[in-house]
């Protein structure tokens, strides 16, 4: 099996040859080839060559045509601060509390910001490794997106003292993470993964997400899948225990589970969905090869009798992972089944 | 008092300041409105935030009615330390996420503590100088990225070349919460901002004892 055919069977609780390794593997590309992380953002060659050396180097089962969290704001007129080897961040938000969603227009991805070269980077990454393996583009969901134009507190803040209000913001979010998706999948992504981070019961309480986030997840998802998106991926870090029995009314095939729920209670909660996760972010910095290697072989062995199993971090690999644990998360797929 | 712990608990801004300034006008201490009105109402939320059961929404809206509250008894800024304990606090360079951080100070202020924020992107030497400065009896850090590892580590050393061995370093968010103490070289990892507060409450009595 090829990574490729190996996760589409994963996704389908089919057999596989052995479990598919797919770190989430972004920004440590360009720490890996040794390149300045503003130049891998800003420049989408430069990502896909990165990305592609990385899968080349690691072995793993997945591509990732992935920047920040910045992309979608910074093409709406929101004003980024870079840095040369930390993730940009936003200066100045776009929307304020006195300046109306409507006044926004929903952005061109050919050429709004820096969503021009994410698509290069997507036509590429299809174009060199596309028939070996998966690639991945990046979304943002609507929370994250509404405080990426706001700014955090001012969001929440809005989001209770006018609803209304807040929900415009979240329904322009949809219409943006809608255009920017099927742009990428057009480009050549396989799949568009959803970040929602904000939309996690570590930001917002549950019957906020049920409520104001599922509806719309929803219909970014049934855009996706009509355009031909080979899966859904929903991914939400942190405690997100009392909301993933709601994923797959959402519309998603893919579930982040990030360390906070343990592979049991994952598997409870969505007998039915692809799991990714869930080793700690952190333990790639500080742990040794061999802890790695002893947590992702539990995970594999939890895992053997259900299937559904992407084997991954809960969230983003750190930049400053060290490599031999990276190597260790994909050794330890090899080694199970 | 009721009504203004009442409508602090129910994060209603408006309305707590408006019972703050009928409190003032009937000749009540500022230091009693923090002790008997904020501090009640910080301890019954402490009381029904546990771990499981935090609701961020609920407490950032306590947290700014108790902020107007604040600025309307102490104009002139930071409230006076009220022979309570001082603490500097900061997110670390690099790391921009603030929201637990400013959770925390709320939280702090709503109990009474005299609370120095030094924003986020802060450098470890500018988190030092203050907590000269300012006698701070703990620096307080917010990392919610793993990169800002290593500043957390510097602190201890960074404050004991200075002589300020006595100062607490107390580290949280959701970065640092996933180390111990002894890995980040810091005193006490908090789970929660009310965890944190728990611990600095200890600190601030044995202080005073
Ligand atoms: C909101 C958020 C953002 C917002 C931040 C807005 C802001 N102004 O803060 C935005 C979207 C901008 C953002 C950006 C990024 N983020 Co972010 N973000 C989050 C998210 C969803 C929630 C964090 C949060 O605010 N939680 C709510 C607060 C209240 O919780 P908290 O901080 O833990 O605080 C509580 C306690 O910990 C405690 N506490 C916190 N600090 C302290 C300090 C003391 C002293 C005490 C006592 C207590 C205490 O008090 C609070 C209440 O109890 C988390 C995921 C998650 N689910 O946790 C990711 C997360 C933290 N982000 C992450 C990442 C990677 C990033 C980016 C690098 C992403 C990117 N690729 O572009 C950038 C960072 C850029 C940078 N240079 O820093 C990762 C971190 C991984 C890691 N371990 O390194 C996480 C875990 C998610 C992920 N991978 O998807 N992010």
């Amino acid at each position: 099996m090829n990574s490729l055919e190996r996760v589409k069977a994963a996704i389908a609780f089919a057999p596989v040859d052995r479990t598919p390794a797919v770190p989430q593997l972004f920004g440590h590309a360009a720490v890996l080839a040794g390149m300045a992380l503003e130049d891998y953002l800003r420049d989408g060659e430069r990502l896909a060559r990165c990305q592609i050396e990385a899968y080349r180097h690691y072995g793993h089962d997945m591509v990732f045509a992935f920047m920040d969290f910045s992309v979608e704001t910074e093409a709406l007129g929101s004003l980024l601060q870079y840095r040369a080897d930390q993730y940009p961040d936003v200066a100045s938000y776009v929307l304020t509390p006195e300046r109306d969603v409507s006044a926004l227009a929903v952005p061109d991805p050919a050429v709004a910001g820096r969503m021009p070269e994410l698509l290069r980077a997507a036509s590429i990454l299809r174009r060199e490794a596309g028939d070996e393996a998966p690639v991945a583009g990046c979304v943002l969901g609507p929370m994250t997106l509404a405080t990426q134009l706001l700014g955090i507190e001012t969001a929440l803040y809005l989001a209770v003292d006018d609803p209304a209000r807040f929900e415009n913001v979240l329904d322009f979010a949809v219409e943006v993470a809608v255009r920017y998706g099927l742009a990428q999948i057009g480009a050549g992504v396989h799949l568009p993964i959803v970040f929602d981070p904000a939309a996690s019961p570590a930001v917002v309480p549950p019957q906020f997400f049920r409520e104001r986030l599922l509806p719309r997840l929803k219909k970014v998802f049934a855009a996706y899948r009509a355009a031909g998106a080979l899966a859904n991926w929903l991914n939400i870090t942190g405690p997100t225990a009392p909301i993933l029995p709601w994923y797959p009314e959402a519309g998603a095939d893919i579930a982040n589970f990030d360390y906070y729920v343990d592979a049991a209670e994952a598997q409870k909660l969505l007998p039915a969905t692809c799991l990714d996760g869930n080793l700690k972010s952190l333990s790639f910095v500080d742990a040794s090869p061999a802890e790695i290697a002893a947590a992702a072989g539990a995970l594999v062995a939890a895992f053997a009798g259900r299937g559904g199993f992407l084997l991954s971090s809960g969230c983003e690999i750190p930049l400053e992972a060290k490599p031999e644990n990276v190597a260790a998360l994909v050794s330890a797929a090899r080694a199970g089944t | 008092m009721d009504k203004l712990v009442e409508t602090l608990l129910q994060g209603d801004h408006v309305g707590a300041l408006s019972e703050a300034r009928r409190l003032l006008a009937l000749g009540i201490a500022p230091e009693r409105i923090v002790t008997d009105g904020m501090e009640t109402a910080m301890r019954r939320l402490d009381d029904k935030c546990t771990v499981e059961s935090f609701n961020l929404l609920e407490i950032m809206l306590a947290g700014r009615a108790v902020s107007a509250v604040v600025n309307e008894l102490y104009p002139e800024g930071a409230p006076p330390a009220q022979g309570r304990a001082t603490f500097v606090i900061a997110s670390l360079e690099g790391d921009i996420h603030d929201l637990g951080k400013n959770v925390t100070r709320m939280v702090l202020i709503g109990k009474g503590y005299r609370v120095v924020d030094l924003g986020k992107d802060c450098p470890v030497e500018t988190l030092v100088n203050a907590a000269e400065r300012e006698h701070a009896d703990a620096v307080l850090v917010s990392g919610l990225i793993t990169p800002v590892i290593p500043q957390v580590r510097k602190l201890r050393p960074a404050l004991a070349a200075r002589g300020l061995d006595g100062i607490k370093v107390v580290a949280g968010g959701a970065a640092l919460k996933q180390a111990t103490a002894e890995e980040l070289n810091v005193d006490y990892v908090a789970e929660t901002a009310f965890d944190g507060a728990r611990y600095l409450e200890q600190l601030a009595r044995r202080k005073t004892e």
